[in-house]
């Protein structure tokens, strides 16, 4: 009979979720306006990228000075340049409009600043000065060297592959932490949407005044436990549907997004860092979600326990204000701190598990603790569901559920 | 009645805090009677029903459906209507009504058919897929009752079922209590409706101060309280007798309230041989609606 509601709780919980308009306009929202923000970033890298490019092949007559003697004159000339020795002279020609432009190389370019002197064509017409100034000394600078392997080496087109030993073994560097940190995204996309919505979900037997007929029916136990697997199911379905335009964007719009060529074949995958990832996600899933339950079986409206939500919020974004200082030293007494208090473990352990800096006994400590912490709260959460959830427009007492027997608890009927 | 009851009920005691609510309350219901449960505001009814389906913990005593205590697998064969009401408002009828039929063991096709059967037979055939928050707080009644019944229980628990309901629907919610009688369940039924505990309960407790302050068959408590009382159309003063007080009295009609064994014959005698015109004799028990209000005083009358 349990396992046959397990079922139905989550089969209602999720359809009904899934049937909601609310729900499907929410969760679109996301990958709207990631859809809106990739197509504008491909418009308007398309667009700049052939206007540089046209304005850097952009041929108009211009004057130039040279006092470094780096710029080579065919060059110069084949971009439409003319060589002078005045400036003023030629500044003076621009100012009066007698010439387009003119550039003024310094002695030391690298050092100096190149000056580039022109008619005023508008804000987007005028950006061909410094294009045309800087593919002339590029493109001399480039022919000066006279070598392709140079050439490539001086615009620093070459890789450097690191391989780092942590106890004899390489370690993954930064792509052996994108897999792991994969939990602590998901934790975060979790809780952050759905949290609230577990808030209110157990809240809403009681403002409906559902729980006497549900208690009748189901044991507390199996509704809790239904609801939580429920919102897994949606809280996947959800970050499904945030994921495919990113996947769309890198799959089919790398370049135009400007995005790195990742190799997923680099990517390290440490089983072990994968396993303790999943379960300081699974114990921390259970630790927040258990005590969001708690909290709507106490309040009597969401609104109230809106509050609560927002303290749950505060402890799982508290410990990024730290992350530099995880990074820098995991060691350090704040950062311990973080790792073991239970409502900032999740996210202090996911991020040093992804890190590599969360060794094997810190790790079995923090995923017991947050077990255990999990469980405890889980079966404090169902008690107080049992009794505060029929004190229909009271807010419960946590002293005077805790303080006395069971069988005093119950008010007066 | 000699069989083991379905609801034992023994010696149970309730204390919230430093507060006895009930204080030593014991009563069976039997498989397929109809049973009231009466009692003030107040006075620990509901909490009692609460205690019997295990939300809450009794202090002391056993409370006990077919032999043992509560648990959710009596969800299967028990329908439980209870004082506080409301289901998802937000989802749709049907949805709800499904739901609560598969969470009592019936098959999805199953709970959905009688769903469809039954919103027929409540006039709200075609209603189904609205949500519930449109439909009238009368119509919302009727889908709640609808969730109750629809495993067909052995076991009815209706905790003042006709309120907020209209006349016209309580007759209907009232059918469909006898018909649910009728096929074989046992009902236990709270309410201050004292006609309808006539006209449907078998035995009756009433609850008073923590304890049972009558017990037994609808009858056997009528002549605890009062025994007879006599109506009557007629002219004439009618004088005090011993075997007789008035209790009631208006310009035509006057009810007697009949203080010792004497039979009607002999009542009637006397009011005649007193010059008392009648022209109606009607022998009746003392209505429960008297006796609850003799029990609780005049404090609760209309609750």
């Amino acid at each position: 009979m349990v396992r046959h509601n397990l079922g139905t709780v989550v089969s209602f919980e999720v359809t009904r979720t899934l049937k909601k308009k609310q729900f499907w306009l929410t969760t679109l929202l996301v990958p709207v306006a990631i859809g809106i923000v990739i197509a504008l970033i491909v418009i308007s890298n398309t667009t700049t990228g052939s206007r540089v490019d046209s304005q850097a092949d952009a041929t108009f007559a211009f004057t130039y000075s040279d006092a470094s003697g780096l710029v080579d004159p065919a060059v110069a000339t084949s971009f439409g340049g003319t060589r002078v020795t005045d400036d003023q002279q030629a500044i003076a020609d621009v100012k009066a409009g007698r010439s387009a432009a003119h550039f003024a190389y310094p002695a030391d370019p690298a050092t100096q600043t190149t000056r580039a002197y022109g008619k005023d064509l508008d804000i987007s017409g005028n950006g061909r000065y410094a294009s045309v100034a800087t593919a002339v000394l590029v493109t001399s600078a480039k022919a000066a060297i006279d070598n392709p392997t140079l050439t490539s080496l001086a615009n620093g087109a070459f890789s450097v592959d690191a391989v780092t030993y942590k106890d004899g073994q390489a370690t993954g560097g930064f792509l052996g932490a994108v897999a792991p940190l994969l939990f602590l995204l998901i934790f975060y996309v979790v809780i952050v949407m759905l949290g609230n919505q577990m808030l209110t979900s157990t809240l809403e037997e009681k403002e409906n005044r559902v729980t006497e007929m549900i208690l009748t029916t189901l044991n507390p136990t199996t509704l809790i436990t239904g609801k939580i697997i429920s919102l897994f199911i949606i809280g996947i379905v959800q970050m499904t549907v945030f994921v495919l335009p990113v996947l769309v964007g890198y799959l089919f719009f790398r370049s135009a997004l400007s995005l790195p060529d990742i190799d997923f074949s680099q990517l390290v995958i440490n089983p072990g860092q994968m396993i303790v990832g999943a379960l300081l996600l699974i114990g921390g899933f259970t630790l927040f979600l258990g005590t969001l339950v708690a909290a709507g079986a106490i309040m009597p409206t969401a609104k109230e326990a809106g509050q609560v939500f927002g303290v749950m919020m505060t402890l799982i974004f508290v410990p990024l204000y730290a992350a530099s200082l995880v990074v820098s030293d995991p060691h350090s007494f704040l950062v311990g701190l973080f790792t073991y208090f239970p409502y900032s473990a999740p996210v202090t352990a996911l991020l040093r598990n992804g890190l590599g800096s969360l060794g094997p006994l810190e790790a079995t400590i923090v995923i017991a603790e947050l077990f255990i912490f999990g469980g405890i709260v889980l079966r404090i959460a169902v008690r107080l569901f049992r009794y505060g959830s029929v004190e229909y427009t009271k807010r419960i007492a946590l002293r005077a559920v805790f303080a006395r027997p069971a069988a005093e608890r119950a008010p007066v009927r | 009645m000699t069989a083991a009851p379905l609801v034992h009920i023994g010696h149970f005691r309730m204390d919230f805090g430093g507060t006895t609510v009930v204080r030593d309350l014991s009563f069976d219901i039997f498989r397929g009677e109809t049973f009231g449960f009466l009692g003030s505001n107040g006075s620990g009814k509901t909490t009692t029903i609460r205690a019997l389906l295990g939300i809450y913990q009794p202090t002391g005593g056993v409370l006990h459906i077919d032999g043992r205590p509560f648990s959710p697998e009596h969800g299967a064969t028990l329908g439980y209507l209870p004082e506080e009401r409301g289901l998802y408002k937000k989802e749709p009828v049907i949805d709800v009504m499904t739901y609560f039929g598969r969470l009592k063991g019936l098959s999805k096709a199953k709970a959905l058919a009688w769903s469809l059967d039954y919103l027929e037979r409540v006039d709200l055939g075609g209603r189904g897929r609205l949500r519930l928050d449109k439909l009238s707080s009368g119509e919302q009644q009727k889908v709640q009752l609808g969730v109750t019944i629809m495993n067909d229980p052995e076991l009815l628990i209706l905790d003042e079922p006709t309120k907020g309901f209209d006349p016209v629907n309580r007759k209907l919610l009232m059918g469909i209590i006898e018909d649910q009688k009728l096929a074989g369940a046992t009902v236990l039924m709270v309410t201050h409706q004292m006609e309808e505990v006539e006209r449907l309960c078998d035995r009756v407790v009433l609850l008073k101060d923590g304890e049972a302050e009558a017990y037994g068959t609808v009858e056997a408590v009528q002549d605890q309280y009062g025994g007879r009382v006599i109506r009557l159309t007629c002219s004439g003063e009618i004088s005090a007798l011993p075997h007789y007080q008035v209790s009631r009295k208006d310009a035509e009609h006057v009810e007697l309230a009949v203080t010792d064994q004497v039979d009607d014959a002999t009542i009637l005698r006397e009011l005649m041989a007193a010059g008392v015109v009648v022209s109606s004799f009607y022998a009746a028990r003392v209505s429960l609606d008297d006796i609850f209000v003799r029990v609780y005083g005049a404090e609760n009358v209309g609750v």
